[in-house]
């Protein structure tokens, strides 16, 4: 009798399985998917209170391959964050799983973005970021590299936009970064943003095995091995199970309690790194862009900010479930507005 | 009956951000409340303060609501426009002026009285002089026409609501300026305003107001929006209602309001929330109809509920903002790239803005699509008279929503987008529902919503879609018919012309032509428009834009043997209709046959 390992919620892994991958064998973003399934699958959450959103590119494409059994919504070209918002204010109880991409976010999506950010929107936001255009081939997107050169092609002049610089900027409360080859910081970092409440951003660096996996780009595989500046070990701990296999150093480590309980710890290495505060977090990017790095692990951790349904003080149950009664007023509603407009 | 007795028209020239405003509606609701028939036309420029703006009022005891053909009364109080404001003037024009802005009224041919009404002002209020100005005029108008001060009073205390001082401080002006006109202005003028008969139950009202109100009784859930002249009104309007009617049991409000950044978000959370089961709607003008067209094409074809209020100004482009046209209507129906198709609704009148405001969410729902309601600046931010508006006389539709598994499995043969009852709408399930869990998306997908270029697949889908939206035509609003015996004149027509349609048929009538009307009120249009056009010898397509487009979407879809009778007038200059001016245009065209 073969033995099925079980979550919390008693389902299998499979559970949370999708589609068929139709990204280049090697793909960075199959990597991220397969993370996403385990977090979700570690987290023990509901899929059919998941939804997965995404925009348009070759990271967009992947919620048709993860979590088979959630609703998701495939949108349009940078406008994943516009219809996320929708939803989630008819539904405050769906747990949205974001993905997108550097061409989605960083260019064409870049409003929406920001805005999202500025609302502090309940939602994971991972952002796969390759550097270029898959989908259409391979153009540079705007978050290569001053200094960075795909497979074909000249080397990039422009200055990169930051993601994880902007989120920081805008005051997200979750801002981190990673590398699709870290499987277990990433796992971590994923769960973590699963856990929390608000805006969670995961700029994850994601290798086009296609057209920017030469040494000379700064995103590819050997260049994140050998150029990744870990800030810590990252390590999550869930909240019904407490006594998860976790090796915790002896020396200097950070614990954070999200917001359903669980806890991340982080085991500091070297570095003064303070995840509290927004400054030292700007700084250790900024640091790493100048020496052509990539900082990696969690920036920034804020778990007070009220989120968009919170500050608008909506109704408890999801509107989209309010009935006739509660969704429509009363006649006798009308009488009085009629009444109100005629002076009487 | 003496025929200048409520039938005259007032035009009043001033600047904006003077608080002309709150003078101008004074006189309009006191001649409402009088049982007056009449009607205001607010024409303002695209700024906050100092750009000319004219307002128009008219009575008329034959509910004629059009701006009307030539000026009775003449209010100057603008020195910008003054020369040309007194040089358009027709011969006898009554002329009430400020004296102050110490400019000549060199027109012996018109009746012309002045009043320092700046220098009056000051007495009562230096400070406030300059808006304090414009009540005075209210007062000379009065003195004019007859009116008396107990009949303003009302106007004034419903004006400045509750605000004591204020209201002691405009009487005071408009006594003064009826006062001073008794004294100074000797002559007897030829136009009275009498009271009539008031119906106690009617009310004069914004269409945008109405829109709002239809849309919290419609059971909004979501709105998002992005302000835009002249749509704004209609978006703080249901701000302005929500926590009255729309505070559930537990204190929180049951509709989120979200400011979007721009009107590709507005559009795509109107999206989100349809798709995750709640009623979204947003509202706007033509140039947020061209940045949203990309999610309208998104709604079509992954058929996904929502609601998009249009009320059209001026394209193209920016345009004039403050003015208004029925410009956006091909857009509409067509939005977004490749074959597509959408319900638009066509309110003509403030009870049809409320009642297209509930009904949107129904037709959102039932037929998993985007539906427009389609408004213009005229009939959306000028006030017009209902007798009250009417409670929802259906319950909600939520069209073929399935929420449970027991739900489902009444469906046989399920698959999200297959055709099971044979009418095109497919079952769909909700987000968080855990039912038939499917990621929807724009790209190609077959009837279980999985990706597919098929070319079969393809064209299937393309077919149903056109066959779905083509099923709504006779379930959409029928057009409103008026007919004569003699079938020899039809006017098509739809929205906020309905104002002017009356006068034009009068003016037609009066030159011997029997004439038919039939107000369209949604596309796809009805099967009785086309039945209305086979019955009558000629038909006019009557719109506000320039190149018919109602006119054109006819043509598309009727059959060839109609289109021989099938004329198009279609005149656009910003301005809300002239009667006279349309009737010429139309007069033109017969005498071209």
């Amino acid at each position: 009798m073969a033995i099925v390992k079980l979550n919390v919620i008693d389902l299998e892994k499979s559970e949370y399985k999708g589609g068929k991958s139709s990204l280049c064998p090697g793909c960075g973003h199959d990597q991220i998917s397969n993370v996403i399934i385990q977090a979700a699958w570690e987290n023990g959450l509901p899929p059919e209170g998941i939804a997965k959103m995404s925009g348009i590119g070759c990271s967009s494409k992947t919620p048709a391959y993860f979590l088979g059994k959630s609703h998701g919504f495939n949108t349009v070209h940078g406008r994943m964050p516009s219809v996320t918002t929708g939803a989630n204010m008819v539904n405050k109880d769906l747990a949205f799983i974001a993905v997108s991409g550097d061409g989605d976010t960083a260019s064409i999506g870049m409003g929406q973005f920001v805005h999202a950010i500025r609302r502090n929107l309940d939602m994971v936001y991972i952002i796969e970021n390759n550097g270029v255009y898959g989908l259409t081939k391979g153009q540079y997107s705007a978050t290569v590299e001053k200094g960075s050169k795909k497979k074909k092609g000249s080397i990039n002049s422009q200055n990169p936009i930051d993601l994880c610089a902007m989120a920081l900027n805008l005051g997200c409360g979750f801002v981190a970064r990673s590398f699709s080859g870290s499987k277990k910081q990433l796992t971590a970092l994923i769960r973590a943003a699963m856990s929390h409440k608000g805006m969670a951003i995961i700029d994850v660096i994601s290798p086009c095995v296609t057209f920017a996996n030469n040494d000379e780009s700064y995103k590819s595989y050997n260049y994140v091995k050998e150029n990744d500046e870990v800030l810590h070990i990252v390590d999550y701990i869930s909240h019904y199970s407490p006594i998860e296999e976790v090796d915790i150093p002896e020396g200097q480590y950070r614990e954070i309690e999200l917001f359903d309980g669980s806890k991340i710890i982080l085991e500091t290495i070297g570095s003064n790194h303070d995840t509290t505060n927004v400054v030292s977090a700007l700084a250790a990017v900024h640091e790493a862009e100048k020496n052509d790095k990539h900082v990696t692990g969690l920036l920034y951790y804020n778990g007070s900010i009220p989120t968009t349904t919170e500050t608008l003080g909506l109704t408890d149950t999801p509107l989209s479930q309010l009935n006739e009664e509660e969704g429509r007023p009363n006649e006798q509603s009308l009488v009085k507005v009629n009444a109100r407009f005629r002076g009487s | 009956m003496n025929s200048n007795v409520n039938n005259f028209v007032i035009n009043i020239a001033t600047a904006n951000g003077t608080g002309s405003q709150s003078s101008n509606l004074i006189i309009l609701h006191t001649m409402f409340e009088m049982g007056i028939p009449v009607s205001g036309k607010n024409l303002f420029p695209s700024n906050i303060s100092g750009l000319p703006t004219w307002f128009i009022i008219r009575a008329s005891e034959a509910g004629y609501q059009a701006p009307g053909d030539k000026t009775d009364i003449q209010i100057i109080m603008n020195k910008d426009t003054w020369a040309k404001d007194v040089a358009a003037l027709e011969s006898g024009t009554i002329i009430i002026y400020n004296e102050d802005v110490k400019l000549p009224i060199e027109r012996e041919d018109c009746l012309a009285f002045g009043m320092p009404m700046t220098k009056m002002a000051r007495k009562i209020n230096p400070k406030m002089a300059k808006l304090m100005a414009n009540m005075y005029y209210v007062g000379g108008l009065a003195h004019i026409l007859g009116i008396n001060v107990d009949d303003v009073i009302k106007a004034v205390e419903s004006q400045f609501k509750g605000k004591e001082k204020a209201i002691e401080m405009n009487m005071q002006a408009i006594n003064e300026g009826i006062a001073f006109a008794a004294e100074n202005w000797n002559i007897e003028t030829e136009f009275k305003a009498e009271s009539r008969t008031k119906n106690p139950d009617t009310f004069l009202i914004e269409g945008n107001e109405a829109t709002a109100l239809g849309s919290v009784y419609g059971g909004i859930n979501m709105l998002s929006w992005y302000p835009i002249t002249p749509s704004s009104s209609v978006a703080e309007g249901i701000i302005k209602w929500l926590p009255e009617l729309r505070t559930a049991k537990d204190g929180g409000i049951t509709c989120a309001v979200i400011q979007a950044e721009d009107e590709l978000a507005a559009a795509g959370m109107v999206l989100g929330a349809g798709w995750a089961g709640g009623r979204g709607m947003t509202c706007t003008s033509g140039p947020g109809i061209s940045l949203m067209s990309e999610f309208i094409g998104l709604s079509y074809f992954a058929e996904v509920p929502g609601v998009i209020w249009d009320v059209n100004r001026v394209g193209p482009s920016t345009g004039l903002p403050t003015r208004t046209q029925q410009g956006d209507l091909s857009m509409l129906y067509e939005a977004s790239h490749g074959d597509t198709q959408h319900i638009v609704l066509i309110p003509g009148t403030v009870d049809e803005c409320f009642e297209f405001g509930w009904r949107a969410f129904d037709y959102a729902e039932k037929y998993q699509t985007m539906i427009f309601g389609f408004s213009d600046l005229d009939l959306g931010m000028n006030r017009w008279p209902t007798e009250g508006f009417v409670y929802p006389e259906t319950k909600m539709d939520r069209g073929k929503l399935i929420r449970n598994q027991k739900e489902l499995d009444a469906v046989p043969n399920y698959g999200r987008y297959r055709d099971v009852d044979g009418d095109g709408i497919p079952y769909r399930t909700l987000p968080g529902s855990g039912i038939d869990p499917i990621l929807y998306r724009g790209t190609g997908h077959d009837e279980d919503g999985i990706y597919s270029e098929d070319p079969i697949v393809y064209q299937k889908t393309m077919e149903r879609l056109k066959r779905k939206i083509d099923g709504s035509r006779d379930d959409l609003p029928a057009p409103i018919l008026r007919e004569e015996e003699r079938k020899e004149l039809g006017i098509i027509f739809y929205g906020s012309m309905e104002n002017t349609i009356k006068e034009i048929d009068d003016i037609l009538e009066s030159k011997g032509l029997s004439v038919s009307t039939c107000r369209v009120r949604a596309l796809p249009y009805h099967s009785e428009v086309e039945s209305f056009i086979s019955r009558h010898n000629q038909n006019i397509v009557l719109e506000m834009n320039r190149d018919g487009q109602l006119f054109g979407i006819l043509r598309k879809e009727l059959p060839t043997s109609l289109l021989g009778k099938l004329h198009s007038v279609a005149y656009s200059d910003g301005m809300p209709p002239r009667a006279r001016l349309y009737s010429e245009k139309i007069v033109n065209v017969l005498e071209e046959m």
